[in-house]
This record gives structure tokens, C-alpha cells and sequence, in this order.
């Protein structure tokens, strides 16, 4: 494997990585944000 | 000669480790930090261990002995945190970070930043709720529970308590996510997720569920935190607000963490049974499909935890139920483990002892499940001594034997060395003996009428509270062995080739003993990967 291939590899599994990071955290953030929520609407009712 | 050159470089790099303080403190190596987690995780059981010791201290006899009951009370509930956050949790993320790369064929996390704040996250949480001990009005006495209205009337501890399980719930989620995108990203090419270890696939579920749970944890508790301080009534009932709803939302969380706590000593077993069986797994896709089930499942049975708070009958049938069901996946995994074991060349090496002490013990822990799933039952058994056996059977001969069994199955490839076998066969044979005579007796009390949480009791409760609490002091001292036997073993231990178990499969023992500081800086092979997924 050529270095440029291997750092197209490389910068393309970092993408990979990061983008599957910041997805995993707006689930986890919208899970804390959804019970608040519903908390919010339940009271309210 | 260009690429030998870049070859050459990479391959400095992954050969430099930094020495002294820097070395942990700015860890980014996935061994270290999984070992700090480790040595963070036998700290915080020895101190939670401590308080259970004078649990078991106050409850020798009938009457107050040593401590006043609002300590008591500090005592059950800081037991419970720092158990489950700063013991089982933290041994778990311990184990993923060293194995998960190892068994995968990639060299280290895929985000080491992260890994190292992660941890260190940790030591400042249990710091600040720890210290809640000293503040005035003693530590969080309320349960680890956390139930409105009781816990608003906490006093200093409050407010502690609530930072110091925001700052625990995301470490977990950040390990979490560490450990998802890890499999999802850098298994070596071949290594399919039906290929995967039993190791990886149950914490890549745990993982799952903690994204999922610990927000909700986190929401909950910051909606306690306005009702002390903002003003708002969540769960406060003069203004208008639910405190049943706080939990329900806690037990959403409450029950999948069970799971997070049981899982991944599923997929420990599942490595040692067949290891010193000298048998590949039996029914390796049902192990991986009843895993995913119970976690599915953990997320539809949470109100099993109230049924005396009060519910429609269609909600009391539809919780029984969907709790009983949960039985038939675990049974999948016990009858597969049995079925492993089932005319194989066996030998009872620690690591073994601890996995079939696991499948029995745990068995009992499941079957008292089961009873307490019963509604009718329920309304007997409901915080008597006998749910305190329940779990307990579920989490001290499950979750703690299933970290030990790993620990005493891996470290000789951590440290290049066999530990003392005889003595870790003692820790094995006192820790079970005492185990059962700590938490068996606790089922009689708990159906003689013996209510939990609570500092003094009638006399005729006495004589099983003597054994119980001679079982804990036995079972506190043979833990002592422990730490004694790893010490032993990286200090003094006998060197071991790449393979510490003639009957083992799996990458992580195609690595010399100890492993390099990265795992797999050159992806292994498709041949290797299939050597080790014999399953």
C-alpha cells in the first residue's frame, strides 16, 4: 500500500470514527433531553 | 523504501511510552487506562466492602450497637453507590479496555482522549461522594434510589450526591461510546461480528444499554436538583407534580443497569467455560441472540420494581409477564454453558471454579427473580430481606465471581506471568462458602417478615442475622487474598508463553505475554482470526 493511500485509509476511518462518536452522544444527549421533556408535557397535562 | 521509512517511524512511535506520572495521568494507552480503572474499581469494592462490613457489624444482634441509625442508613445507600458506580461498572470499562482492542486485532481505542477523561472523571466523583460523609447531616441516607420526597430532604449531601452522579453517569456514557465505536471501526479486517469474541458482543450490548440509561439517570437527577433548588415540582406533590413518575423514570434506568452490571460477565463465562472444556461454545449465535434479547427485554419490565406502589391490573400482568419472559433467554445461555461443558476434558483451574460457581449462584439469584416477578408474591416479598438475598445473589456471585473469573482467566497474559494457583484456588473455595453463608440466610429473614434498610430488629430475626453477618466477615477477610494474589503474581509470578490456557482460543493469546504496549499495530492475519473464532 502507498503512503497516500494509506493516509486516504486513515483520514477515512477517522472520519468514520468521529462522525459515529458525535452520533452515539446526540443519541445519548437526546435521551436526556426526552425524559426531561416528557416529565415536562406529563406535568403540565 | 518510502514505506519502510513511514513503517519504521509508525512503528517508533507505537513503541514509546511515556515514563513516571505522565505516563497515567495523560494515559492515552488503552492497557493503562484499563488497568487504572482496575486498580480504581478493587479500591472502591474495598471501601464499599467496608461499609457493608459495618452493616453487618450493626446487625450482629438485635438492638443499636455501634452506629446511630441515620448513619446506618448513610451506610445502605453509599454501599450501593459505590458499589455498583465504583466497583462492578468501573471493573467492566477495566476489562473492556484491555481486552476489546486485544480480541479485535486493532492496536489501541479509537478514542484514547476520551478513554483517559473517562476515567478520570471517575476518582473526582467518588471524592466528592465520599466526602458527603464529613458535611453536615451525614452522607445521602435516602437509598440509592434516590426516591423524592425522601431525598429532598437531604441535607448539605444533596447537592453532592447529585454532581457526584452526574459526573459517574457520563463517564459511562463517554466509555460507552468508546467502546461502540471501537467495534464498530477498528476490528480487523475478517473479523465479522458473528466472529467476534462472546466478550465483545455482550459489552458491545452493555454499551448499548448504557447510551440508552444513563441519560436517564442524568435527567432524572437534574430535575431533583430544581426541584431542591429552582423551584420547580417534578416530583414534588404540593405543586402539582408526581413523585411516583420520578420512579418509574429511575426504574427505566434502574433495571437495564442490572443488565449493564450482569452482561459482560455473561460473555466471561462464555470465554471459560469452553476454554477449560477443551469444546468450542455450544450455540455460539444463540448465546449472541438471547444476550440481545435480555437487554431488549431489560428495557419492558421496569415497574416489576413497584408493583406495591400501586398500578392497573393490565400494568401488574403485562410486568409479570414481560419479567418472566426474561427467564427464557437466560435459560438459552444456561443450557449452553451446561451443554459445553457436556462431555468435555474438563479441569477446574480458578478462572473455571469462579464461572461454575457464577452459572449455580446466579441460577439462584435468577430463580428468586422469578419469585419476586410473582405480583401476588410481590406483595409479601417487597422490601423484605428477601429481595436484599435476590440481588445480592445476582450481583456478588454474578457480577463480582464473572470479574474475578476474567481477572484470573487474563492476567497471566497482562503480566506475562502465572499467578499462585493454589492460593487463588483458596480465595475461590472461601469466597464462595462464606458468599452462601452471608446471603443464603437472608432469604429466611426476608420471608420470616425481616424488612430491609433498617439499623435494629426483633429478636427472633437474631440467629440468622449472627450467621449472616459471620458469612460477611468471612467473605470481606477472603477478599483480602485477592489483591495479595495479583500483587504476588506481577511481582514474583512464573513466566508464562503467549498461551496461559492450553485450551484457549481467541487473538488476544496470539500476543506474546504481556502484550506490547499496542495490541496490533499490523492487523492480524484472516487465518489467525479464524483460529481464534473456534466457536
Amino acid at each position: 500500500m502507498t503512503t497516500a493511500a494509506m493516509n486516504e485509509d486513515e483520514r477515512a476511518r477517522r472520519r468514520r470514527v468521529r462522525n459515529s462518536a458525535i452520533l452515539w452522544a446526540l443519541i445519548a444527549a437526546g435521551f436526556y433531553l426526552g425524559f426531561v421533556v416528557l416529565a415536562l408535557v406529563r406535568g403540565s397535562r | 523504501m518510502a514505506d519502510a521509512h513511514v513503517h519504521d517511524a509508525t512503528h517508533e512511535d507505537h513503541e514509546h511510552k511515556p515514563h513516571g506520572w505522565r505516563r497515567w495521568v495523560f494515559a492515552t494507552n488503552h492497557k493503562d487506562i484499563g488497568t487504572m480503572y482496575l486498580i480504581f474499581a478493587c479500591t472502591m469494592f474495598f471501601v464499599g466492602g467496608a461499609m457493608a462490613m459495618v452493616i453487618r457489624l450493626e446487625l450482629f444482634k438485635p438492638g443499636m450497637q455501634f452506629v446511630d441509625p441515620q448513619f446506618f442508613n448513610s451506610m445502605t445507600t453509599m454501599h450501593a453507590l459505590v458499589m455498583i458506580f465504583g466497583a462492578v461498572m468501573p471493573a467492566w470499562t477495566g476489562l473492556a479496555n484491555w481486552m476489546i482492542p486485544m480480541q479485535l486485532g486493532a492496536p489501541d481505542m479509537a478514542l484514547p482522549r476520551l478513554n483517559n477523561f473517562s476515567f478520570w472523571i471517575l476518582p473526582f466523583a467518588f471524592t466528592l461522594l465520599l466526602s458527603s460523609l464529613f458535611v453536615p447531616g451525614g452522607a445521602p441516607a435516602g437509598g440509592w434510589t434516590m426516591y423524592p420526597p425522601l431525598v429532598l430532604q437531604n441535607g448539605a449531601s444533596f447537592p453532592m450526591l447529585i454532581f457526584a452522579v452526574h459526573m459517574m453517569g457520563a463517564s459511562s456514557i463517554l466509555g460507552a461510546i468508546n467502546v461502540v465505536v471501537t467495534i464498530m471501526n477498528l476490528r480487523a479486517p475478517g473479523m465479522t461480528l458473528l466472529r467476534m469474541p462472546l466478550f465483545v458482543w455482550t459489552w458491545l450490548i452493555t454499551a448499548y444499554l448504557l447510551i440508552a440509561v444513563m441519560p436517564v439517570l442524568a435527567g432524572a437527577v437534574t430535575m431533583l436538583l430544581t426541584d431542591h433548588f429552582f423551584g420547580t415540582t417534578f416530583f414534588t406533590a404540593a405543586g402539582g407534580g408526581d413523585p411516583v413518575m420520578f420512579q418509574h423514570i429511575f426504574w427505566f434506568f434502574g433495571h437495564p443497569e442490572v443488565y449493564i452490571l450482569i452482561l459482560p460477565a455473561f460473555g466471561i463465562v462464555s470465554e471459560i467455560i469452553p476454554t477449560f472444556s477443551r469444546k468450542p461454545l455450544f450455540g455460539y449465535e444463540a448465546m449472541v441472540y438471547a444476550v440481545a434479547s435480555i437487554a431488549f427485554l431489560s428495557f419492558i419490565v421496569w415497574a416489576h420494581h413497584m408493583f406495591t406502589v400501586g398500578m392497573p391490573l393490565a400494568g401488574q400482568l403485562f410486568f409479570m409477564l414481560s419479567t418472566m419472559l426474561i427467564a427464557v433467554p437466560t435459560g438459552v445461555k444456561v443450557f449452553n454453558w451446561t451443554a459445553t461443558m457436556w462431555k468435555g476434558s474438563l479441569t477446574f483451574e480458578p478462572p473455571m471454579l469462579f464461572a461454575l460457581a457464577f452459572l449455580f449462584l446466579f441460577s439462584i439469584g435468577g430463580f428468586s427473580g422469578l419469585m419476586l416477578a410473582i405480583v401476588p408474591a410481590d406483595y409479601q416479598y417487597q422490601d423484605t430481606y428477601f429481595v436484599v438475598a435476590h440481588f445480592h445473589y445476582v450481583l456478588v456471585p454474578g457480577a463480582i465471581f464473572g470479574i474475578m473469573a476474567g481477572v484470573y482467566y487474563w492476567l497471566p497474559k497482562w503480566a506475562g506471568k502465572m499467578y499462585d494457583l493454589k492460593l487463588a484456588t483458596w480465595h475461590f473455595w472461601l469466597s464462595t462458602i462464606f458468599v452462601n453463608v452471608l446471603f443464603f440466610p437472608q432469604h429466611f429473614l426476608g420471608l420470616a417478615g425481616m424488612p430491609r434498610r433498617i439499623p435494629d430488629y426483633a429478636v427472633q430475626f437474631t440467629d440468622w442475622n449472627m450467621v449472616s453477618s459471620i458469612g460477611g466477615f468471612g467473605f470481606g477477610l477472603a477478599q483480602l487474598l485477592f489483591p495479595y494474589i495479583v500483587w504476588k503474581c506481577v511481582r514474583a509470578g512464573t513466566p508464562i508463553g503467549n498461551k496461559a490456557w492450553e485450551g484457549a482460543h481467541g487473538l488476544e493469546w496470539e500476543l506474546s505475554s504481556p502484550p506490547p504496549y499496542h495490541s496490533w499495530t499490523t492487523p492480524p492475519s484472516d487465518a489467525l482470526i479464524a483460529r481464534g473464532a473456534t466457536h
